[in-house]
This record gives C-alpha cells, structure tokens and sequence, in this order.
C-alpha cells in the first residue's frame, strides 16, 4: 500500500498546477546550500555546513524563507483536541492499548472513560475487572486527544456523549496523509450526510488519524426531552447504548449508500485527492449521478478502478 | 489451517459486514459484484535473467512477483529404464505427427520446485508451507506439468518457481500468487533442444528462437495434447447462500466457508481422439471447457472472532445483569440480530455444489480470469 499511495501522491505533485513548485527529494538530498534559508520540518543541516538536507521522501515547500519537506506518506502525529478513530488493540489493568496509526499505541485510561448511565464516581476495583465489557480487543471507538506525551504518545478521552464505541457501519483505513492525500484537519470531521435512493441519514466520521467510520444514523432519544425534560435523563439513555455491540437493524438501501461512500472515501485516497467533509460530499452526489448515468442503475455502487479515477477527474474538473 | 493472521475486527463490524454480505444481492464494502475481482496491474518478462517472469499488483496494494529458473537435471533411471524405446524426434517438433506416448514421457513431480515467501513469515511457517503446497498441487494436479519438461530418457528440466509475495500480505495472498505464477509460467521459455534422441542435450544459443513452456497461439506451434494455460487457483467463500470471488480481508473474516479451487483448461477433449484432435483445438479459444483440479478447504478467521454481546446480556448495557453470568452464558449461544456469532460446523452440500458449479460454469468467474489474463502481453 505504501509504494502504491506515494506513487500515487508523486503523480498528484507531478501534474498540479504549478509544476515547478513541486519537488520531490529523498532522504538525504541537498536542498539547498545557501544559508538564506531556515530549516523546516521534514529537513536537517549537517554539522559544519550550510546546506539543508531532506530526511523524508516527499514534496519541498517554502514559506518564506523557510524551507520543509512534506512527507509523501506519514504516519499520523497527534496533537492535543485531534478527534481519531481508533481500535483498541490491548486491554491492560487500568487502560487500554489503542490502535490510532501513529507510531505508538495511544492510552485510554479507564478514568477518561464515561460510565454506562452517566454515574459520576470513582473507578473501583470491580470496573477494572469488567474493563472488557466496556471495550474488548477488536472494538472501535471514537475519541479525542487529551494529553500528549513528550516522545510522542497520546492519551485518549471519551467523556462526551459525541464519543465512544462505534457500531451499525464499516471502517476504512485512508492512513497516509501529505501528497495532497488523506484525511486533512478541517472544520467539521463529524457530520450527517442525508444519502440518496431511499438510504436515509449516514453518520460519517474523519478521524484525523485517517481512520474513517460510515454508519447508520441512531436518533438520539428525542422524545425523552419531552417526557422527562432532564438533560440527565438524556445522558442515561444515550450511554446506555454506550457499550452495546449489537447492530440496529439496517436496511439494505442504507447498507447499500454506505458502501458507496466507502468506495468515495477509498477513490479519493487512490487519486490523490484530500478527504474532507466537502470532497466526500461533492464525490457523494457525483457517484450517484454516475450510477443513474451506467447501465445498472443505483443498485451499482462500485467505484474502483476506472471508475474511481472518473470520479476523481469529475472532481477535479469542477 | 488459518488463513491470515488474526483479524482484528470489533464484533459490530463483524456482524455488519456478515449481515450485508447475506442480503441477495450481496452488498460488498468495496462495492464489487459477487464474481468481480479486484482491479490488477500485469507485467511480465521483469527479470532478465530468469526463464520466465511476472508481476500482478492488486488495488488494494498487494503486490507478488514469481520468477521460473529451469536447469538441465540429469534423470534418475528407475527400474523402467527400457520403457519407451519409440521417441522419435527431438523435443523441437512436439506438434503434429506425434503418437501419443503419454506413459513414454512420464514426468516426476520432483521436477517442480516451488516457494514461496511471505514478507514476515518464516518460510517454513504453517500458512506458508500450506500455500506452496495448494499451488504445487494444481500445477502438479493434471499430471501433465512434468511432461513438458521431458527432454529424453535421460534428461529432464529442473524448473525452480520463486513466489514473493513483496507487499505484507494484507489479504490472503492465495488467488494473488497463484494468478502471477500462472502468468510467469505462461511466459516462460526453454531454449530450443538441437541434440537428437538420448544424446547428451545440446541447445540452440539463439533466445529468440527458444520455445514456451506453454505454447500460445491456435497457429502453428500449439501442442494439442495437454491443457494450454497452467492452472489457476481461486478463492471463493459464501456467506449464507451467497457466493463470493476474490474476497478481502474483511469479506474472508466474517466467511462461513471458504474453498481454494484449482481449474484448467480441459485436456480430456483433446486427447479423445487423434482425428477430431485439430477440430478442438480450433475450437478452444470460443468455448473452453474447464476441469476440476483440486478443492482445498481453507480454515477462515471468521472462527476465531470473538462473538458479540446482545444487549440483554451486556453488563455495560444500563448495567443490569452483572451478577448472573450462567444467563449471559446461555444468551450468547442463542442468535440475535445485528450480534456477531462465529461460523460453527462446516459448509453445506448445496452450497459447495453451487460454488463449484459457478466457478466452473461457461462465461463463469475462472472463464472471465483466465481471458482477462489472456489480454497481458507476454512480450
């Protein structure tokens, strides 16, 4: 996958607009040997001279006079407030080991979780022998960055009713970010998109670690405000479901949208082209519109290969 | 035998995926029809020093390449050593006007060595070894492989088949490898033999005028005799009473069944009879029969998911039930829409008959493969 995204990336930079402002240099290429330049990211400048030199494969970029290399493909680098997509891969005494796509594993203590039915207490010794009830190996989650470590860690929270485990959907991994590629930090990474041909409203979540997750919309409870009218009331029912590993029923119209904008998600990676709210909802509407124009009508939802790239110059064109 | 290496998919995914992949028609997450495959990349002749190489990269970024290295290797003669006294020509002209000596030109399956390698697995790992094994199998399957690396009584080529899968094995690798040894075997050449009958083999220096192994073309230089292409081994699985090609890795960890299946091109039809031998292989490239090479059940990870919790039984669901334990014992074995359960007890009968009938079907899914491969230039 690595070879294929940079490739890919390369062939975006290659054909922007403005050739001669992209660049490619590898690992230990001279950049430039004239000290007006400052070093930026992705850069080093060997002891004694004045030359910068590139430390990652990927696109030069100049602000100014500062000089820095955006990698071609990277691992996610957290920063505090960052919503992700995780996976938890390890349970532990007190946390859990996530799975967000950076070099290390980001901690989820089980202090920075919220209890099922909105408790406020302290954690006993009796959560920490039921830590598996609330996330298991395997399970998904959404969460976001609280605290960061100096070599680079994350901690994790979940204490919002916005957070927590994931179900009713699929999961696409689009890791890989600079090359234009990838899931980019922007306005909204959360949002509910009314889909097309009867499949009603679709949650959709960027994480900003690539990790993205399409699922069916779940109503909040509405009609509890009214009959008991207590945001607690809310709070209880809805992380009731905190935990729950079972699936709503889905129609197969709705299963049928999501998994076309799962093949949104994934064309606009293979081409090159940034993930974000706007890019998944224009590719939406112009997959649907090339599913009424081919023969098989809605029902055809796939968009690899060629159509992909259709896709992608549509987008692109506009 | 496992599949892959553990997949880690939380039990709500499993059971949405499970449950989209059982609707009819199936809704896979890629979008791809039942049958479809996975857009590929060709290429062969990439290693100049080999016999015959190729490269197959799949979109999902999986990537192998397959090189065939072929020595001279002196033949062991076994106590059938004055069997066969009637060769009448040199290897070059193996086309027409020959008798069929099947039994005369015997092969060994010793003559194939075959392995392969998977980044990050020792080359003698179960999963590994399981893979060369079903591949050595179907290309040793119709018996007639070996054959074509006669040369006289006394010599024989050795051929050495290197798989290298060179992406991490993202999904399992099986049709990935199995389609790009195909290609490479398809455009492997030997040198043209100039030596006659037993003597010591001598051959001709020109490359260009060397044969292939699997000679192409309904012109002039095809052997009627023995399946033209090299088989292909496809992964097929169900889910319910669907039947899916080509699975990815989310598709094959929430599988009921999964089946390797081996076919060729039929060689039965061609060796019938000598005299209808020119009319079917006109016939061949319009409507190719295909034959049953082998069936190998592959263990999917879908049995070693760990099941989901129903709500009813979930202690962190409104935090009712903790205590009881044997209840939400008893629960989990029951089935409950939108929970995952692992796949329990093996495939059913008409679901292996179908599966088997829809590979081997006229314009099925091995028919589609084995055209779309014709389409790669063997340069």
């Amino acid at each position: 996958m690595g070879l294929k995204r940079a490739v890919a990336g390369r062939k975006a930079a290659a054909s922007g607009g403005n050739s001669s402002k992209y660049e490619i240099v590898t690992p230990g290429e001279v950049i430039t040997d004239d000290p007006q330049w400052m070093r930026g990211h992705g850069t080093y400048v060997a002891p004694a001279t004045t030359s910068i030199i590139s430390s990652v494969a990927g696109t030069v970029t100049r602000t100014n006079k500062l000089l820095s290399v955006r990698p071609l493909r990277a691992r996610y680098t957290p920063e505090v407030g960052d919503l992700v997509v995780g996976r938890i891969v390890e349970v532990q005494a007190k946390r859990w080991r996530v799975d967000v796509g950076s070099t290390q594993l980001a901690s989820l203590p089980l202090s920075a979780i919220n209890l099922p039915g909105g408790i406020l207490r302290k954690r006993t010794e009796t959560d920490e022998l039921q830590i598996r009830t609330f996330f298991a190996e395997g399970d998904l989650l959404v969460a976001e960055v609280q605290q960061l470590f100096a070599d680079g860690g994350a901690v994790l929270h979940t204490r919002s009713l916005k957070y927590g485990k994931l179900r009713n959907g699929v999961f696409v991994a689009v890791s890989g970010m600079g090359g234009g590629g990838g899931v980019v930090r922007s306005r909204r990474q959360v949002w509910t998109l009314e889909s097309a041909n009867g499949g009603g409203p679709v949650d959709i979540v960027l994480g900003v670690n690539g990790y993205v997750w399409i699922s069916k919309h779940v109503e909040t409870p509405e009609g509890l405000v009214d009959k008991t009218s207590g945001i607690t009331n809310i709070e209880e029912s809805v992380s009731a479901t905190m935990y729950s590993s079972q699936n709503d029923r889905i129609g197969p119209e709705t299963m049928r949208e999501i998994g076309r904008i799962r093949g949104v998600v994934t064309a606009l990676v293979d081409n090159g082209l940034r993930v974000d709210e706007d890019m998944v909802m224009r590719g939406y509407h112009e997959a649907v519109e090339m599913a009424m124009a081919s023969g098989e009508g809605p029902e055809d939802i796939y968009l690899g290969g060629e159509r992909g790239e259709h896709l992608a110059a549509a987008l692109t064109a506009v | 035998m496992a599949s892959t290496q553990h997949v880690l998919l939380s039990p709500a995914e499993l059971a949405y995926l499970h449950a989209a992949l059982s609707l009819t028609p199936p809704i896979r997450p890629d979008g791809r029809a039942p049958a479809q495959f996975r857009p590929l990349i060709a290429e062969t002749g990439i290693l100049p020093g080999t016999n015959g190489s190729a490269r197959i990269c799949f979109a999902d970024g999986t990537e192998a390449i397959v090189g065939v290295k072929a020595e001279v290797e002196r033949t062991r003669l076994a106590d059938g050593a004055t069997a066969g006294t009637e060769w009448e020509e040199g290897g070059s002209a193996r086309g027409e006007g020959e008798d069929d000596d099947g039994g005369d030109k015997a092969g060994d399956s010793d003559w194939v060595g075959l392995t392969v390698e998977i980044p990050g697995y020792r080359d003698d790992d179960a999963g590994t070894a399981f893979l060369g094994a079903m591949l050595s199998e179907a290309l040793l399957a119709d018996g007639a492989f070996a054959r074509r690396l006669w040369i006289n009584r006394r010599f024989h080529w050795k051929l050495y088949l290197d798989i290298l899968l060179i992406s991490p094995p993202l999904s399992y690798p099986l049709p990935l490898l199995s389609l790009t040894t195909h290609l490479a075997l398809l455009a492997t050449r030997l040198p043209l033999l100039k030596s006659e009958g037993d003597e010591d083999p001598f051959f001709d220096d020109d490359w260009a005028a060397a044969r292939h192994l699997y000679p192409r073309g309904s012109g002039s230089s095809r052997t009627t005799k023995e399946s033209a292409r090299p088989p292909v081994t496809l992964l097929v699985m169900a889910v319910g009473n669907n039947i899916i090609f080509d699975p990815a890795k989310e598709e094959l960890a929430v599988a009921d069944v999964a089946l390797a299946v081996s076919v060729a091109e039929d060689t039965a039809v061609a060796t019938s009879t000598a005299a209808t031998m020119d009319l079917d292989d006109a016939a061949v490239p319009a409507a190719r029969s295909l034959r049953l090479l082998s069936i190998r059940t592959i263990d999917p990870p879908s049995r070693l998911t760990p099941p989901g919790v129903p709500n009813a039984a979930n202690s962190a669901y409104g935090a009712t039930t903790a205590q009881n334990q044997p209840e939400a014992r008893t629960a989990e074995a029951e089935a409950v829409e939108g929970v995952w359960r692992a796949p329990r007890g093996g495939a059913k009968p008409l679901v292996m008959a179908a599966l088997v009938q829809k590979v081997l079907e006229k314009g099925g899914v091995a028919d589609e493969v084995l055209d779309a491969l014709d389409a790669v230039d063997l340069g």
